[in-house]
């Protein structure tokens, strides 16, 4: 009986899955059907990851994810290019702030009127359905459904130094990105914020009691997974080459992500990576019956739903404690990693 | 300066517009009083019977009247079926999960449905009856809309009566105020559940094909009916039937005033923010 020596704190773990990232692309260097399907992955990992955040930990169900991300983008690819004339990676920054602040905002009115999670499902829904008719009906700035092009953050340059492939060097930048969100999220699980996300989720007015500022916890919450999903949206405008307004439609988006999110395991880690690549596998192998693609979408739904509301990632868990700690006792060999 | 007489005219397509969605609405309200299953598919049942209505009457070569009513027919027994499998698995989990697994059942019906029906119904549809245009001094006003409106008001007025008068609707208002009251005193909600649930997917399936006479409809429309239905409900206080109603026809006169003065766009703008500030400044009743 021997048992694996695989990594115990989430640390280590997002380590090794920056490390299978980073290798995976190099066996579909050539096919760029391949690489954009990897890019498309990594980008909703990234708006998965700011759900996790936003619905997982304080029951915030956002469901203007698309709205966010397409805000972002728009800020970010209008300024740079019509309104400052500068190089669009400075306002990278500036999109996910902007996307953040109406994160951020919605959170703080909804924690202040006590909405409960449907009513801010309801609320976000409403504000995605304003701001996607508000973005095609722009047409002055956003330039209307043909979309806006935007001329990109350079990657085809870098791409033709190292001699491969834009969508290639696109993987990379979203690896370092997701590994990024993906530390940032283990930071505030880890800490303070996510003993004081757990106590609110268990009771908001027992956490208040013993001094928990919820308004201030959420606010916080709400800004973080906006941000990070405006950073999704800002990849998506650089993985198209344009910011178009059906790229952040309601079920083009929101509707994946949550599937996405339900499948890995929600308030999990690694729920969102894994959840991302397992329905954009799903997607590959539904391809040759696209038409069908839609109504086995909406089945997943209601099947995950009822039966699968843990996800993924609790069962893969399980299965790597029990291969690492085989020889401990199957009792209290748990790290609290859930 | 637009004539009195257009403006009359388009008010009474806004009347129309407005019946269909309170008694979409109304629809939503019955069941989240009933069983808190946000019915997110709602609008899906409608634009099911419109296009059951259609095919029953072009492709199987029914007369209007019986493909009318089998298409009812048909979303009622979808709407059992649904009752009885998915629905069934909903009310097994409570409160606050309960809610979102009704939300995510029906938000995935509503996608099941649109995905197979694409397949079937890729255009848009009418279901016209050819009705003459009425005149009425300077004012013309499509017979269509006087059949929606008609219609509507029927079927509004005897869902009020079934619920004032028999004593099934007095059962369902007993568990809408109080479920265990209602169980001490011998009413089974869920069997009240199914019944309303099934009779808001009828009451919808007419309003979809009433509907469907004086609009040309397509699978996409579905999900946008769900999303009035449900600011209709929410507007008019989620528990609330008379409020839902007031609420539906309300909105249809102002989207449609709306649309023909300042165009779609703005105009779903103003009404879905309209939306998200009634959300936050009426005050929070149920949680």
């Amino acid at each position: 009986m021997t048992s694996l020596p695989l990594p115990r704190t989430d640390r280590a773990w997002t380590g090794v899955m920056a490390v299978v990232l980073a290798v995976a692309p190099l066996f579909v260097l050539e096919s760029t059907t391949y690489l954009r399907l990897y890019n498309q992955f990594l980008i909703f990992a990234l708006l998965a990851i700011g759900l996790n955040i936003a619905f997982g930990h304080t029951d915030q169900l956002f469901l203007f994810m698309g709205a966010l991300a397409g805000g972002a983008a728009y800020v970010m690819a209008v300024l740079a290019q019509d309104v400052l004339g500068i190089t669009p990676w400075l306002l990278i920054p500036v999109g996910m702030a902007a996307s953040g602040a109406l994160g951020a905002l919605v959170s703080w009115v909804s924690a202040k009127r006590r909405l409960g999670v449907i009513l801010i499902s309801i609320l976000t829904l409403n504000l995605q359905l304003a701001l996607t008719e508000a973005y095609v009906g722009l047409r002055g700035i956003t330039g209307g459904s043909t979309g806006y092009s935007f001329v990109g953050l350079g990657l085809d340059s870098i791409g033709s130094i190292l001699g491969i492939n834009r969508f290639a060097v696109l993987s990379y930048l979203l690896i370092v990105l997701v590994v990024l969100a993906q530390l940032v999220y283990v930071r505030l699980i880890g800490g303070k914020y996510g003993l004081a996300f757990e106590a609110i989720r268990e009771d908001d007015l027992a956490a208040a009691s013993i001094g928990i500022d919820v308004v201030r916890y959420k606010t916080v919450a709400g800004f973080l997974a906006a941000a990070i999903i405006g950073l999704g949206g800002i990849m998506m405008a650089e993985f198209q080459g344009t910011v178009l307004p059906g790229d952040y439609g309601f079920a083009a988006v929101d509707v994946m992500v949550l599937i996405m999110l339900i499948i890995g395991g929600i308030r999990t880690t690694f729920g969102p990576v894994v959840g991302a690549a397992v329905v954009f596998t799903i997607e590959e192998f539904l391809s040759p019956v696209g038409q069908w693609e839609t109504a086995v979408f909406g089945a997943l739904l209601i099947v995950l739903f009822l039966y699968f509301r843990q996800g993924l990632m609790p069962v893969l868990s399980d299965g790597v404690d029990r291969l690492r700690d085989r020889t401990a006792s199957s009792s209290g060999a748990t790290d609290g990693r859930s | 300066m637009v004539a009195t007489s257009t403006l009359i005219a388009v008010g009474i397509d806004g009347i129309a517009y407005g019946m269909f969605l309170a008694l979409l609405g109304v629809g939503i309200t019955l069941v989240f009083g009933l069983g808190e299953v946000l019915n997110l598919a709602i609008g899906m049942f409608a634009i099911f019977g419109t296009l059951m209505a259609h095919y029953l009457s072009t492709a199987v070569g029914l007369g209007s009247v019986p493909a009318f009513l089998l298409g009812i027919v048909v979303v009622g027994i979808l709407g059992v079926t649904v009752d009885r499998t998915l629905l069934s698995l909903v009310y097994r989990s409570d409160g606050e999960e309960r809610i979102l697994l009704g939300i995510f059942v029906t938000l995935g019906l509503s996608i099941l449905l649109e995905g197979i029906l694409t397949n079937f119904f890729p255009s848009r549809y009418s279901l016209s009856l050819g009705l003459p245009r009425i005149n009425v001094i300077d004012i013309t006003i499509p017979g269509s809309s006087i059949l929606v409106i008609a219609v509507s008001a029927v079927v509004l007025a005897s869902l009020f009566a079934f619920l004032r008068g028999t004593f099934l609707g007095k059962a369902a208002r007993t568990v809408f105020q109080d479920e265990v009251g209602a169980l001490l005193i011998g009413v089974d909600p869920r069997r009240i559940r199914a019944i309303v649930f099934v009779l808001a997917a009828i009451v919808a399936g007419i309003a979809g094909i009433v509907y469907g006479t004086t609009a040309t409809l397509g699978v996409t429309d579905g999900f946008q009916f769900t999303i009035f239905a449900l600011i209709v409900s929410i507007v008019g206080g989620i528990r609330s039937i008379e409020g839902t109603a007031v609420a539906g026809i309300l909105l249809g006169i102002v989207a449609t005033y709306a649309n023909f003065f300042i165009g779609a766009y703005l105009a779903s703008i103003i009404l879905f923010m309209t939306a998200v500030i009634i959300l936050l400044v009426r005050p929070v009743v149920e949680e």
